[in-house]
């Protein structure tokens, strides 16, 4: 798969191990490397070959494999392609390196999966909540959350039967199923 | 009380207070806060405060077919809501390997552009609000509507027309309409005269939006702008052109780019882009007609569809600037995971926090009104 590569990303990439380069279209690349090495792949990627904007780091819950994912997707604006580097990290204890020191993008992507996925990078500015301020639940992204679930035991249904509903469903008419008698 | 037995309290400066900015504030974007410290009246430090619209999309989009999320998207981001569709079904159609015929695509491009107009107009006529240019909003609102009606005929909805689904787009264009949109496009034209009299030139507005909220490009490269706030500050840098989608790299257009990289100047980018949205509708009406085919893909049952398995980043310029979504699928007909990476993530809580810092109370909402923030995509 290497030999398609650019020359330059052959170059940068030759002395580091454990990663394995897929071409995906013409400005699409997919590196998966190992967690220890992804900060010096980014380091690489950024100071060598230019890729200065962190597009965005997604997190993905492999829950049966006990692992996360992340996935930082960086771009170049000299070359023109994305990179996505893959990594894995064990769900538990669920601490990783933060790379804002490389991109500060990073801060606000990491305090997201932290809050949402439970994912704690050390070295990050910020982990405070952002979004969920008043939530006391586990973090709601991963997925072993079920949010239906979680609403059955937090709340309580209410009955809502006005006279005029009573009065509608006498002639054969209104909706009172609740969800749980749907499915 | 002795004087030698008097010791002063510590306490903060009587100058320095807190004010909450929001969330039910005429001066910010949606539902949205900033917890500013001031001193007097000028800024010394700034929190973003988001999550009164947290709606878990992404959590929803993992327990709904691939097909039902169509509509679950759009309101990602309210103002300009046809980028999230056609985003989303760009990613799914990269995972099914489909090809979406070309006729579908040139709608896609017209209604993304009719999208960036609306939305732009609805920018500009919020910032000029900020500046107490209350016409100017009025009229960026009104003429949105015009484009609205445009949207209600093509899609059936005027906000979230749920129009784009994978592997095309629902139904083809309704009989006359675009000579419709042509003529909807020579109004609209006619009136950037009367804007820049009355708003980009208006001495209200420049002198108060200029050296506001100034972002140098290489802060703007370091802090993930991207959109017509990364081109304000001197990057001609476009996802259209750079990294093309739909067909996009059929059409002419100029990346509008400034260099001051102020309020003024991102107001000036959207003036910019005003221009090049109509020049590229009108290549799209002149198109349109010479492209026959069908207006979607042939795809399986969408109630029965097993996505095959894969991961893909796809995206896409909004008008607020580089929205991408990341679709992971394990050959189920639910998404596995679907993760929505809009621009305004970056510019409503980092940037903002950042350029509102010395700036004075009152060009708070200016700051955040240029930046075309969109709270919504913020909380997803």
């Amino acid at each position: 798969m290497t030999q398609a590569m650019n020359p330059w990303l052959d170059d940068l990439l030759r002395d580091m191990e454990s990663i394995q380069l897929q071409r995906q279209g013409d400005r699409r690349i997919r590196i998966d490397v190992a967690s220890e090495a992804l900060p010096a792949l980014l380091e690489l990627l950024q100071g060598r070959a230019g890729y200065v904007h962190l597009s965005a780091i997604s997190c993905v819950d492999w829950i049966d494999a006990g692992e996360f994912e992340l996935v930082y997707h960086v771009w170049s604006y000299e070359l023109s392609t994305l990179v996505s580097a893959h990594t894995r990290v064990p769900r538990d204890p669920g601490v990783y390196l933060s790379v804002y020191d490389l991109y500060r993008p990073a801060a606000f992507f990491e305090r997201d999966i932290h809050e949402m996925f439970g994912l704690y990078f050390e070295g990050s500015p910020d982990m405070e909540p952002f979004i969920l301020t008043e939530w006391n639940g586990p973090p709601p992204m991963r997925k072993d959350f079920d949010s239906e679930a979680f609403v059955n035991q937090t709340f309580q249904w209410e009955e809502y039967r006005p006279d005029w509903l009573i009065e509608i469903e006498e002639q054969g008419g209104g909706v009172s199923k609740r969800p749980e008698d749907i499915r | 009380m002795r004087p030698e037995n008097y010791q002063a309290k510590s306490h903060p400066p009587s100058n320095e207070y807190e004010l909450n900015f929001g969330p039910n504030h005429p001066g910010i974007e949606g539902n949205y806060a900033l917890r500013v410290k001031l001193h007097g009246d000028r800024v010394i430090a700034a929190r973003a405060d988001a999550g009164y619209l947290h709606r878990g999309f992404e959590k929803l989009m993992e327990g709904r077919l691939w097909i039902q999320n169509i509509a679950l998207v759009p309101r990602i981001c309210v103002p300009d809501p046809t980028p999230m569709e056609v985003c989303y079904s760009l990613s799914v159609e990269a995972l099914c390997g489909l090809d979406v015929p070309p006729r579908a695509q040139w709608i896609r491009v017209m209604q993304l552009e009719m999208s960036r107009l609306a939305a732009h107009l609805f920018a500009f006529g919020g910032h000029a609000a900020t500046t107490g240019l209350y016409t100017n909003m009025f009229w960026g609102v009104a003429d949105r509507d015009l484009i609205l009606d445009r949207f209600e005929e093509l899609t059936g909805g005027r906000v979230y027309s749920i129009y784009n689904i994978p592997g095309g787009v629902r139904r083809d264009v309704p009989e006359g309409f675009l000579g419709r949109l042509a003529a909807l496009l020579d109004y609209l034209e006619s009136r950037l005269d009367d804007y820049d009299n009355l708003f980009f030139r208006n001495q209200v507005f420049v002198r108060r939006a200029r050296d506001v909220g100034t972002l140098s490009q290489q802060q703007a490269l370091e802090w993930g702008v991207t959109g017509p706030n990364l081109r304000a500050t001197g990057l001609a840098f476009d996802v259209r052109r750079d990294d093309p989608y739909l067909v996009y790299d059929q059409l002419e257009f100029d990346v509008v780019t400034e260099q001051a990289g102020d309020a003024l100047a991102r107001n000036l980018v959207r003036r910019g882009e005003l221009k090049q949205s109509i020049r590229i509708l009108r290549q799209v009406i002149a198109a349109l007609p010479g492209i026959d085919g069908p207006i979607r893909a042939p795809i399986p049952n969408p109630l029965a569809w097993n996505v095959p398995p894969g991961e893909t980043y796809t995206r896409v310029e909004s008008s607020k600037g580089e929205l991408a979504y990341y679709v992971v699928s394990t050959g189920g007909d639910k998404p596995y995971r679907v993760h929505v990476r809009g621009p305004s993530a970056m510019h409503a809580v980092q940037v903002l926090e950042k350029l509102a810092v010395g700036a004075r109370l009152e060009d708070v909402a200016q700051i955040m009104f240029s930046l075309d923030a969109c709270p919504p995509e913020v909380d997803r």
